[in-house]
């Protein structure tokens, strides 16, 4: 079953971070270095593995490129569970992209977190969530994906509380394990739909049986495909879930990296990509509006924000949705090129940021502050001299980011925005998509460019700890050089096959579009072709919004020939609307959390006061009587009255037997026959 | 078909009524004349002395059950010898494990010093034939 | 098949027999302190047969010797299960600290002749044949109760159970002459072959023919109302030979059941297809109640014990019940649902037994108190008591599990009938968790918590370790042991 290098090596890139993890926390205190060895050498093991496969798809350049194998799992008749996994050009795609920034953070955090107490563990997590992403990333079914989405919901929860003392950093935890847990519901709900009118959780029997349309069709598969949806809407941040991103910023800025930024949260979209064949129309437009709102409500929040982690997480918010638009738009190849670029230039701007979080720590440690908030954006200022590496790594990236040509962000972004713009050309009433697109394009490009200037242009506003600002050490900048020069356009439309002669890069020569397993679907040529029509208008629109974000964010906080304050107060509501974030957290408290907690508190007063004291502990009571009379019924009505009853009898006439035989013994034979003898009367009836 | 053991019943009946026929016969007519060696346990002739309800030395019961095993050898030698014309080779092979088996149980006991009436190695009363209570080394 | 031929596929009991020879001589010639090497040579001889048990696995079903054993690939399941807990006792009782004043030689050797009784059980079909291993595997039980010399329970425990065994056998073979009396044969197939022809006058001699050889059964599986001596005999033997009488005999009886009653009551086409067993007996209401009774039983007085090993014993009764759950529906379904039980079964309890027998190296006790904050002395033992008390209670994601779950779903499977069977199955279920908790309530809230951390000696741990992996393992991906239940479900069967 398993021969070849393709089947081995993803299988390898799976478990050897598990191994790693088994290792470092049963005996990484014990290893030399807390063991941080094992957890890099196994995972950058397991990029080189990547980097073998990513050059075999390649070469082979085909678009249909695929191999699986499975396992069966449970097989009990009717019932058939089979884990297996499933590789192809998507998959390859994700687990460069997993295994890289894995990779990258990994060795930043050598020096990042260097002397943190509970280092050992934290390597430790960063190899179960490695494990736990390429688990679904690699499933073939979608059992084995939903058990690897919980366990990457796990690392999630352990690696945001890593600082666990900090009571903001476990509550964060807390809300980003529950509010995903919402989503994992929906998730649940829509396997289990499927499951029940297909009878399969593998993916290619699913595909089939909703293609021939008898199965699943209509209001249920549209259900169902919201279900799992749900499950990104949870893991991708999208609105209405959105809320436990930003506050994930509480664990430590690599992991942020890793996965708030490049893996984890880009597992939603992932997933809806791959099951992209199971939605039907309606699931689609629920799907792209979700996507659009949550790009713009999320951009809007990002102006406003002083902490620099999180700018980065809303605007990390707000690119998701994009990726979600688009899948809701049918361009769903976008959205994954979307994803792809993202990741490179959203992890790079986090290790910058925390590049620059490290430095302005140290600093602040040197000059004995330790109430000046590292993180806030109004402190920093001027630190391009300072951080040469950093400051130009992070200006690539937030071009990439605002969408400015020659850099990868361009491409995808429009090509989302082309198809969304496709889209609503298809569908006028859903003129609002590319609207709302377009909008947070530009206000992406806004915000971005607020950050680098309050971050590196100006002029320093803590003086006091400026001369102790400086460049990060190599284990740092080794990423951020690496994934900066990974932001420019070139390494995706590289021609493909090493060809210069065609035109297109590997990338859409290789991740090709499927059509919908839905019948009446569009298929994935038409929505393609239409896409190519919106293209130019798209592109023109797009560098449009760009330049106009830019421009403001240059006349604002470089220039400062608008003043941000007077805008402020100009548009206070507005500006308060932002600030607050929606005043989301705020709401659901009032109007979900308290009175979720008013029911729970009368139920389990109800539970407590009758059940438990009535019912339960009436049972128990009842069983524990019962058990005592049967057992001295055993003892004193079988061994003592009964058999011993028989005994005396017996003792009577005759005492021969007695003078052989314990009394005890000769009951239980006794009692032997007196069984026989009422089975056999029993049975007569 | 189960009513075919009424056939044995009627046997057992017929043997219980057969042998109390002669028995209440004797009883009825024979002269009752008890003297004291009369009632005595018959033991080939020789007077009966004290109690059967006594403790055998376990020894008995070891050497009994050695003279069976080599016993039910010969009882297996005769046929053998009778039919080993015939089977030829295999019956002389066959014989031939089956003493060796044998002759490992001759080892055995041997060497557990069973085969001896009087312990040498073996202290009586001590080692293998300790009482329960382990302190008393009388 | 002829003699002669036959012994070309009675390798493994041949190698067995030169194992048992090597390990008496070897015994001559070895001090007392050396006689653990009895124990590496049975061993080392087990594995062999273990092999070459595999290899005729795949045999054709044949019988030997005249039609006296049979060999098929559900023996040859039930053969392997025997040698694996075999030589997990055997490991365990070169490290149990009650045989440290005796001779091992003999212990050893006689659990070879023991393994030789059991594997005629499993393959017998033929009520002589039956009667004789059946007499093997309980005489050298008995010698093995009685083993520890100087104390006088286990004296008591041996010479309860020869008084026991030998009512059991002699009332099963009153019951095995009567049908010997109706078929006029004591093959298997000849029998099955008359009962069929029977019409209903003979049903009453019948049934108490059954009822007296289920007393044989009864008493080697343990149920009710023939288990009395196992409470007995379990607290008096050396706690290994515990550990061993719970599963291999258990395992040995349940094949030897299977066997006879589903061989017996098979109708023409026999164990091949899957409903088997029309007879208008009341044969599963019959062994339906002494199911539910045997493990409601087990389990209510399980809860009262004070000691653990005696809790186990009366726990492993509950168990037979389980197993006796799946069969009253006679069918193939069950019998796998039997062996998938009976192999987890051996995993967890022998861990469970080799715990209490560490536990008792260590205090020399095995009563409650002597459990007392082991789970903060020896967190890794704690844990794996709890693992293996989780998997005897059948909570996922244990083997135990998975056991009890295919006993149920066979039940629910057969029909409506048999609901009430897996109603009390799970009442017993619940009940059972009661006092598997409380060794764990015990072992982790009772006693004084300690600062200081002890790691189970290698070999205990090694052991440990083999019974937690599979119990633990089976739980989670148990597919490989159902396909090879599912292969092993092979009788051999002959139509007269």
């Amino acid at each position: 079953m398993i021969e070849s290098p393709m089947i081995t090596f993803p299988l390898l890139i799976l478990f050897l971070p598990l191994i790693s993890f088994v290792i470092l926390i049963f005996f990484g205190k014990k290893l030399p270095r807390q063991g941080d060895w094992v957890a890099v050498g196994s995972i950058v093991t397991t990029f080189i593995l990547a980097v073998y496969l990513f050059v075999q798809m390649l070469t082979s350049y085909d678009a249909n490129f695929s191999h699986g194998a499975s396992l069966s799992w449970i097989d009990m008749g009717a019932f058939k569970i089979d884990l297996g996994i499933l590789v192809d050009n998507l998959t390859i795609v994700m687990l460069l992209i997993v295994t890289l920034v894995s990779s990258c953070t990994h060795i930043f955090s050598l020096e990042y977190m260097k002397g943190d107490v509970r280092y050992n563990r934290y390597y430790a997590y960063l190899g179960l969530f490695t494990f736990s992403m390429n688990g679904i990333v690699l499933a073939d079914n979608l059992i084995s994906m939903y058990m690897s989405w919980e366990l990457v919901g796990v690392s999630s929860y352990l690696l945001i509380g890593h600082w666990f003392e900090k009571d903001s950093a476990a509550n964060a935890s807390k809300k980003a394990f529950l509010t995903n847990r919402v989503g994992d519901i929906g998730f649940f709900i829509g396997i289990m739909l499927l499951y029940s009118a297909v009878g399969a959780f593998t993916f290619a029997p699913i595909f089939d049986s909703i293609s021939g349309g008898e199965a699943i069709a209509g209001m249920t598969l549209t259900l169902a495909g919201l279900g799992i949806f749900m499950g990104a809407v949870g893991k991708s941040s999208q609105f209405p879930l959105h809320i436990w991103l930003p506050d994930a910023m509480e664990g430590p800025t690599p992991v942020s990296a890793l996965m708030h930024a490049a893996t984890m949260v880009a597992a939603g979209v992932y997933m809806c990509v791959r099951l992209f064949p199971i939605f039907t129309a309606d699931a689609l437009t629920v799907i792209a509006y979700i996507g659009a709102i949550t790009a713009i409500l999320a951009a809007l929040t990002a102006i406003t924000q002083n902490d620099i982690k999180k700018v980065l997480a809303y605007s990390t918010v707000s690119q998701l949705g994009f990726m979600v638009l688009a899948v809701g738009t049918g361009v769903y190849t976008a959205a994954f090129f979307h994803l792809l670029t993202h990741a490179m230039f959203k992890a790079n701007l986090f290790y910058c940021s925390g590049s620059v979080i490290h430095s302005m720590h140290h600093a602040l440690h040197e000059a004995h502050d330790h109430d000046t908030d590292p993180q806030d954006m109004r402190n920093m200022g001027g630190f391009r001299e300072k951080m040469p590496i950093t400051y130009y790594s992070m200006l690539i990236s937030t071009l990439a980011i605002a969408g400015v040509p020659l850099f990868s962000g361009f491409l995808s972004k429009d090509a989302i925005l082309a198809g969304t713009l496709a889209f609503a050309q298809q569908n006028p009433v859903h003129f609002l998509l590319p609207l709302l697109g377009f909008s947070a394009a530009a206000i992406t490009a806004f915000y971005m460019f607020r950050l680098i200037f309050m971050t590196f242009h100006g002029k320093p506003n803590m003086k006091n700890i400026f001369k102790d600002i400086h460049e990060s050490p190599k284990e740092m900048t080794g990423p951020i050089v690496l994934l900066g020069a990974l932001s420019f356009f070139i390494f995706y439309t590289l021609p493909s096959n090493f060809n210069p002669i065609k035109d297109k890069g590997w990338f859409k020569d290789l991740i090709v579009p499927r059509n919908s397993a839905v019948p009446g679907s569009l298929t994935a040529n038409e929505i393609a072709e239409y896409a190519h029509y919106a293209h130019y208008l798209a592109m023109g629109l797009s560098l449009f919004v760009a330049a106009a974000g830019i421009l403001l964010a240059v006349l604002m906080y470089q220039r400062q020939s608008i003043s941000s304050e007077k805008l402020s107060n100009k548009f206070g509501f507005l500006y308060h609307w932002s600030y607050n974030k929606f005043y989301f957290d705020e709401n659901y408290n009032r109007y979900l959390y308290q009175p979720f907690l008013r029911l729970a508190n009368s139920i389990s007063w109800l539970d407590w006061e009758f059940y438990d004291k009535y019912f339960i502990n009436g049972f128990g009571k009842l069983t524990k009587s019962f058990s005592k009379i049967s057992g001295k019924f055993d003892y004193d009505g079988i061994d003592q009255g009964l058999v011993d009853g028989f005994g005396r009898v017996s003792s009577v006439s005759g005492n021969f037997l007695r003078n052989i035989q314990t009394g005890r013994l000769q009951n239980y034979l006794l009692f032997v026959v007196a069984g026989i003898l009422v089975i056999i009367i029993a049975q007569a009836f | 078909m189960y009513r075919d053991f009424g056939t044995v019943f009627f046997a057992v009946i017929m043997g219980i009524v057969m042998v109390s026929i002669p028995l209440i016969i004797s009883w009825l007519i024979a002269p009752s004349n008890k003297t004291k060696d009369k009632l005595d346990t018959y033991e080939c002739g020789e007077e009966a002395e004290g109690s059967a309800w006594l403790q055998f030395n376990i020894r008995f019961y070891i050497i009994a059950l050695i003279f069976l095993i080599f016993d039910v050898e010969v009882v297996f030698l005769f046929p053998w010898a009778v039919v080993f014309k015939e089977m030829g080779l295999i019956a002389l092979i066959e014989m031939g494990i089956f003493l060796l088996i044998l002759c490992a149980g001759l080892a055995y006991v041997w060497v557990k010093s069973d085969l001896e009436w009087v312990r040498r190695r073996i202290k009586y009363g001590g080692g293998r034939y300790k009482p329960l209570s382990a302190s008393s080394e009388d | 098949m002829t003699n002669l031929q036959s012994l070309e596929f009675f390798i493994p009991e041949l190698i067995l027999t030169i194992t048992i020879l090597a390990a008496l001589i070897t015994d001559l010639f070895v001090k007392k302190s050396k006689t653990n090497m009895i124990g590496w040579v049975l061993g080392v001889g087990l594995v062999v047969v273990g092999l070459s048990v595999h290899n005729l696995s795949s045999a054709p079903p044949t019988t030997l010797f005249l039609d006296m054993i049979v060999i098929d690939p559900f023996s040859s399941f039930m053969k392997i299960v025997i040698i694996l807990s075999t030589l997990l006792v055997i490991v365990a009782s070169w490290v149990n600290d009650e045989l440290e004043k005796y001779r091992k030689g003999e212990y050893f050797t006689i659990m070879g002749i023991m393994v030789m009784g059991l594997f005629l059980m499993t393959s017998s079909v033929d009520i002589i044949m039956l009667y004789i291993s059946i007499e093997v595997v309980s005489i050298m039980s008995f010698v093995l109760a009685a083993y520890l010399k100087l104390d006088t329970r286990s004296n008591e425990a041996g010479l309860k159970y020869v008084i026991y065994g030998a009512f059991s056998s002699g009332v099963m073979l009153f019951g095995l002459s009567i049908v010997y009396g109706l078929a006029g044969s004591t093959n298997y197939f000849a029998i099955q072959d008359t009962l069929s022809s029977l019409d209903g006058s003979a049903n009453p001699a019948l049934i108490m023919a059954l009822l007296m050889i289920f007393a044989g059964f009864g008493y080697k599986i343990s149920s009710v109302p023939f288990h009395f001596w196992t409470p007995d005999v379990y607290e008096g033997s050396p706690s290994t030979i515990t550990a061993y009488l719970s599963v291999a005999p258990k395992a040995a009886g349940f094949a030897m059941i299977i066997r006879f009653f589903h061989q017996v009551f098979s109708d023409s086409i026999g164990l091949t297809s899957n409903s088997i067993g029309s007879t208008d007996l009341p044969w599963p209401e019959i062994i339906g109640v002494l199911a539910v009774v045997t493990m409601t039983m087990g389990n209510l007085v399980a809860i009262q014990q004070k000691s653990i090993k005696r809790m186990l014993a009366y726990s492993s009764i509950a168990h037979a019940g389980y197993m006796m759950l799946a069969l009253p529906v006679l069918s193939m379904e069950a019998v796998e649902s039997i062996m998938i039980y009976l192999f987890i079964y051996v995993f967890m309890n022998l861990g469970a037994f080799f715990i209490v027998i560490f536990v008792k190296n260590k205090t020399g006790g095995e009563s409650f108190e002597d459990f007392e904050g082991l789970g903060w002395k020896m967190p890794i033992v704690g844990a794996f008591m709890t693992l293996f008390m989780l998997s005897l209670t059948g909570l996922p994601p244990t083997a135990g599990f998975v056991g009890k779950l295919y006993i149920f779903k066979t039940l629910v499977g057969a029909g409506s009938e048999f609901l009430w069977l897996v109603i009390a199955g799970g009442v017993n279920s619940v009940i059972s968790l009661y006092y598997y908790f409380h060794v764990v309530k015990v072992m982790f809230l009772g006693g004084k918590r300690s600062d200081v951390i002890t790691y189970p000696p290698s070999t205990m741990f090694g052991l440990m370790i083999f019974t937690a992996v599979p119990s633990l393992i089976l739980g989670l991906y148990w597919n490989p042991l159902a396909s090879w239940v599912k292969d092993s479900l092979v009788f051999y069967n002959q139509v007269m």
